[in-house]
């Protein structure tokens, strides 16, 4: 298949005057700061983040030799895991609804994307209040309904607090999914389901047979984005528990942020955020193989 | 044919979806009931869902008194500021990319993937050190092109795939009728791609209208704050002032909704070309 | 579609132009000194808008931005600020981060900018900040911690630490009130487990015989006891129910609320509780010890740092002696309910009524936070192992020995 492409001098170089702008941008403001951090995971570095001495791979050998890492670690990929599907499953539904036709739509799907709109940091916050154990809506509706009268501590206990960042990283991410899928059930061709029904196929066969093959591209490169977003997801951990309680809550991205900015350990959170450049960058790679067996051509 | 379709299993999606929406609304009900109570009335118990005392007092107070305005100024600057200087970037990036052969053309879109793995948490001290350098701490400038740097590469993406969705044929039309590369680009490509690029432009604008971590580190005067930063005023040492902030939130949320209520269609039609094709 | 995109673009354009001709007119010529202001309960925005101005009024040739920062972000901006080149003039900091910025080489000598009146004004007690016989933060805010009362659900004003619990107990039984508050999430501050700690007699570090901290304590009887003592109130439902979740922002709302009977808590309590509109009434007193040791309360004082790679460092220490003026530190020191550091405004009549007198008393036997190297992460280890403990999983004992052990291997590795 690979023959060799034949390149045209101008187009060649008016393809790279067009990509200049972008490249020095990325060169300038992302890999310099990149390298550096990458740099620091294989130096001591003093408070200030300076580079002192070379010791090769001891900082990653100190930091891998820790249980509480690969606690946090394998914290991160569970996270990240659930939230992704979940956020798959709750934005496909709400998708598969809105495509219905039915008044009020448009200003439902508005309503939908609220969450998006709103900044992560103030939705956090928001949550934050209504978790609360004294004073939240939350705990007070959920007595007043009579279903349960001791609601859980949402951020105190270990598992509960898990569960409850945990919600609102995927409740912040689901109107992007739902959009993202929308727009690609709107795009497959009405003939197929037509076609379908003539062949008398009920709708969740419609579903599989149809919707899920025409939008499988769509849905690999959502559930791709969303997977590194998530893995990534700073704000509503640290707003929410700061990692609690005793430390249960942290990923790996607020322990790179607690090892750096609060403890001054650059070198601990270089190596954590070298880590977590392999970790997803070989989730990525295995994901695409998955998704679309070898010899994918997509991207 | 297809109304009959669609007519079957309707009422339970929409419930379905009602339900849903309630879920997915709740802390804005909460925010909503939060924002006319007073300073004493979020500390008692039991919390009411309607106010006690209904009073529009915090509104006033957090416009006049906390200068809201001020931080609503710096976001719109910021936002406008890194939709345009991002979309000046990413729309020749992505023509090229979906339309020029040279060599790399793959490796750019693994290239943009990839930058997707890093998160603003990384690179924070190094870039303010190159802020510090270049001048750009505690200024518009500064936020604006740091913002960017993480917007260029979902939104090339997303150009990249809603140009490649254009057929060639009109392109090559134009050309045999004269026009350049770049003309094309202006006259026929970036018409027939407006929702993808509106998709582009209203997702940098929030990234950017929602950012919160780069104007903490990188802003120090208090004139350059964002709202985002400014609600944070309200929580103090030993408190949250919860009436004060739910009625910020409420403040900052009305732009970006009504940015959506106009865009709505395009929005959702730019992101199915967009990643079609991606 | 034509249309939106179009007046999109206008729109853009036309801020475009705004924020060129807004960045245009940049102060020639000025000397800038820019302030990192915490935000303490109670600071009005008037009142640094006033102070800022009035300062400006004064010293027409000095650009003064007093800028407001949260406090729970307020340590991670500084460290960011500083690590890249670029702190502010002056910042108000926890008086323990001191030792961290030294180290950092971050700070200089603040006495070496201020003028003698407003440096004798101020009393010696509150000079926590002095390392190697030179003062490197001026103490903006010192205030020993009390505890508070609500004689709503009782008059019992306990003498030891047993006896308030004993009283705890009954308030459970016979009100549907909480006994006392305790916060059991992580916040910057470890100070619950610290007045337990103190009360009891413990200490965080050995002492060396040179003033240098040893090893860490918090495993030895008297830190086992102390945080035995907190497992007993949580497990005996003493505290509110949700006080895991809760750290000191969510806990003491409660108290403000009349829901419970004591707090352990600061100055501000009184300011905190008007603003909440709480309708009982309160009584000051001092935290006590367990039976056998005396009342020794947690004192924190916070402070001004000035900063040595900023640019005006003159100009700063004009605007420290300006703030340091009767006029505007007392206010301030009112606003936020903080008996006042200054020996003139301690004679002013609004600090003379019974919270200024407890905390004054509070203030007598009263000690404060080591002043250490890695206080950021010893807090984190120390309150992991609290959290261990009140979760269950761990014993006190366990615990605190756990974290010892890591507190001494992070202070070998500094």
């Amino acid at each position: 298949m690979k023959n060799r492409i034949l390149y045209k001098a101008d187009e060649v170089r008016l393809a790279y005057a067009l990509l200049t702008p972008a490249l020095l941008f990325l060169a300038v403001f992302m890999f310099y700061p990149i390298i550096y951090v990458f740099l620091m995971a294989f130096f001591r570095t003093n408070k200030l983040g300076q580079l002192k001495d070379w010791v090769g791979l001891k900082n990653f050998i100190k930091m891998m030799s820790q249980k509480e890492f690969w606690a946090v670690a394998l914290r991160s990929l569970s996270w990240t895991v659930i939230a992704v599907t979940v956020k798959t499953v709750l934005g496909m539904t709400i998708a598969l609804c809105l495509n219905q036709k039915f008044r009020g739509r448009k200003i439902m799907r508005m309503l939908f994307i609220i969450p998006w709109a709103s900044s992560v940091p103030i939705s956090a916050m928001l949550w934050k209040w209504v978790y609360d154990s004294e004073f939240g809506l939350l705990n007070q509706t959920l007595r007043n309904l009579g279903i349960t009268q001791s609601p859980p501590v949402w951020l105190g206990l270990p598992g509960w607090s898990f569960v409850s960042t945990i919600w609102v990283d995927i409740w912040i991410g689901i109107p992007f999914m739902a959009l993202v899928f929308l727009a690609g059930i709107q795009s497959v061709s009405q003939d197929l389901y037509d076609s379908a029904y003539v062949d008398g196929v009920n709708s969740w066969e419609k579903f599989t047979k149809i919707t899920l093959p025409s939008i499988k591209q769509i849905l690999f490169i959502a559930t791709l984005l969303s997977s590194l977003w998530t893995f990534n997801d700073f704000n509503t951990i640290y707003i929410l528990t700061k990692g609690g309680p005793a430390g249960k809550t942290h990923i790996l991205i607020t322990s790179i942020y607690t090892n750096g900015f609060e403890w001054l350990k650059f070198s601990n959170a270089a190596v954590m955020a070298v880590f977590t450049f392999v970790i997803l960058l070989s989730f990525s790679l295995f994901y695409a193989r998955q998704f679309f067996g070898k010899g994918d051509e997509s991207l | 044919m297809s109304t009959r379709w669609r007519d079957r299993g309707k009422i339970p999606m929409i419930i379905l979806a009602l339900v849903l929406l309630f879920i997915m609304l709740f802390p804005f009900f909460v925010m909503l009931s939060t924002m006319f109570k007073s300073s004493t009335e979020i500390y008692q118990k039991p919390p009411t869902w309607i106010p006690r005392d209904f009073t529009f007092m915090n509104f006033s107070k957090v416009w006049g008194q906390y200068q809201l305005l001020g931080y609503f100024k710096s976001s719109l600057i910021v936002g406008i500021g890194t939709t345009v200087l991002n979309t000046i970037i990413i729309v020749p990036a992505a023509y090229a990319i979906s339309r020029f052969k040279f060599p790399g053309r793959k490796f750019m879109l693994y290239f943009l993937l990839i930058i997707q793995m890093f998160s603003p948490v990384i690179v924070i001290i190094s870039l303010f050190k190159i802020f510090v350098q270049v001048g750009l701490l505690d200024s518009y400038i500064g936020l604006i092109f740091a913002d960017t740097v993480f917007c260029i590469s979902f939104t090339t993406w997303l150009m990249h795939g809603y140009f490649s969705s254009i057929p060639k044929e009109i392109e090559e039309a134009a050309r045999i009728d004269g026009c350049t590369r770049l003309g094309t680009l202006r006259r026929i490509m970036i018409p027939i791609a407006a929702p993808g690029l509106v998709t582009a432009m209203i997702y940098t604008f929030i990234q950017a209208w929602n950012d919160f971590l780069f104007p903490l580190s990188f802003i120090k005067s208090q004139t350059k704050m964002p709202l985002t930063l400014g609600i944070y005023q309200f929580v103090g040492r030993w408190s949250t002032q919860w009436e004060m902030l739910t009625v910020a939130a409420f403040l900052a949320l009305i732009p970006v909704l009504i940015l959506f209520y106009i865009i709505e269609k395009q929005l959702v039609s730019g992101l199915a070309g967009g990643a079609v094709k991606g | 579609m034509k249309r939106i995109v179009l007046s999109l673009f206008a729109l853009l354009a036309l801020t475009g132009m705004l924020f060129i001709t807004g960045c245009k007119k940049k102060e020639a010529e000025k000397s800038s000194v820019t302030v990192f202001w915490a935000l303490y309960d109670g600071l009005t925005e008037d009142y640094r808008m006033d102070l800022q101005n009035a300062f400006m009024a004064e010293y027409p040739d000095v650009q003064l931005d007093i800028v407001p920062v949260p406090w729970d972000q307020l340590y991670d901006k500084l460290t960011t600020s500083i690590a890249g080149g670029n702190p502010p003039e002056l910042s108000i900091i926890g008086t323990r981060w001191a030792l961290e910025l030294l180290d950092m080489d971050a700070i200089v000598p603040i006495e070496d900018y201020v003028s003698d009146t407003t440096l004798n004004n101020i009393f010696d007690g509150t000079k926590e900040a002095v390392i190697n016989g030179k003062l490197w933060g001026l103490p903006v805010a010192a205030g020993a911690r009390i505890l508070t009362v609500n004689n709503s659900l009782t008059n019992v004003v306990p003498k030891t630490m047993e006896e308030m619990k004993a009283e705890a107990q009954r308030i459970v039984k016979d009100t549907d009130s909480y006994g006392i508050i305790m916060p059991g999430k992580k916040h910057t501050e470890l100070t619950d487990f610290a007045y337990y700690l103190y009360a009891a007699g413990g200490d965080f570090f050995e002492m060396n015989a040179d003033g240098s901290y040893g090893k860490c304590i918090v495993n030895n009887a008297a830190g086992v006891k102390a945080l035995e003592f907190m497992v007993s109130l949580a497990k005996e439902g003493l505290v509110p129910d949700g006080y895991l979740s809760q750290s000191r922002m969510e806990a003491h709302p409660v108290f403000y609320s009349g829901d419970a009977g004591y707090v352990m808590i600061g100055a501000w309590v009184k300011s905190a509780m008007e603003q909440a509109g709480s309708d009982f009434k309160a009584t000051y007193a001092q935290i006590p010890g367990f039976a056998g040791h005396p009342s020794t309360p947690l004192v924190i004082t916070d402070s001004i740092a000035m900063f040595k790679d900023a640019d005006s460092l003159d100009a700063a220490g004009k605007f420290i002696d300006f703030f340091y003026q009767d006029k505007w530190k007392a206010k301030f020191d009112e606003l936020i309910g903080f008996p006042p550091v200054t020996k003139s405004a301690a004679k002013l009549p609004q600090f003379q009524n019974d919270l200024y007198k407890a905390l004054n008393e509070a203030a007598g036997g009263a000690k404060p936070w080591p002043l250490m190297n890695g206080f950021a992460e010893t807090t984190d280890i120390i309150w992991d192992a609290v959290s261990f403990a009140l979760l269950g999983e761990k014993t006190p004992q366990q615990a605190l020995d756990d974290a010892a052990k890591k507190v001494d291997e992070m202070r070998a590795d500094l």
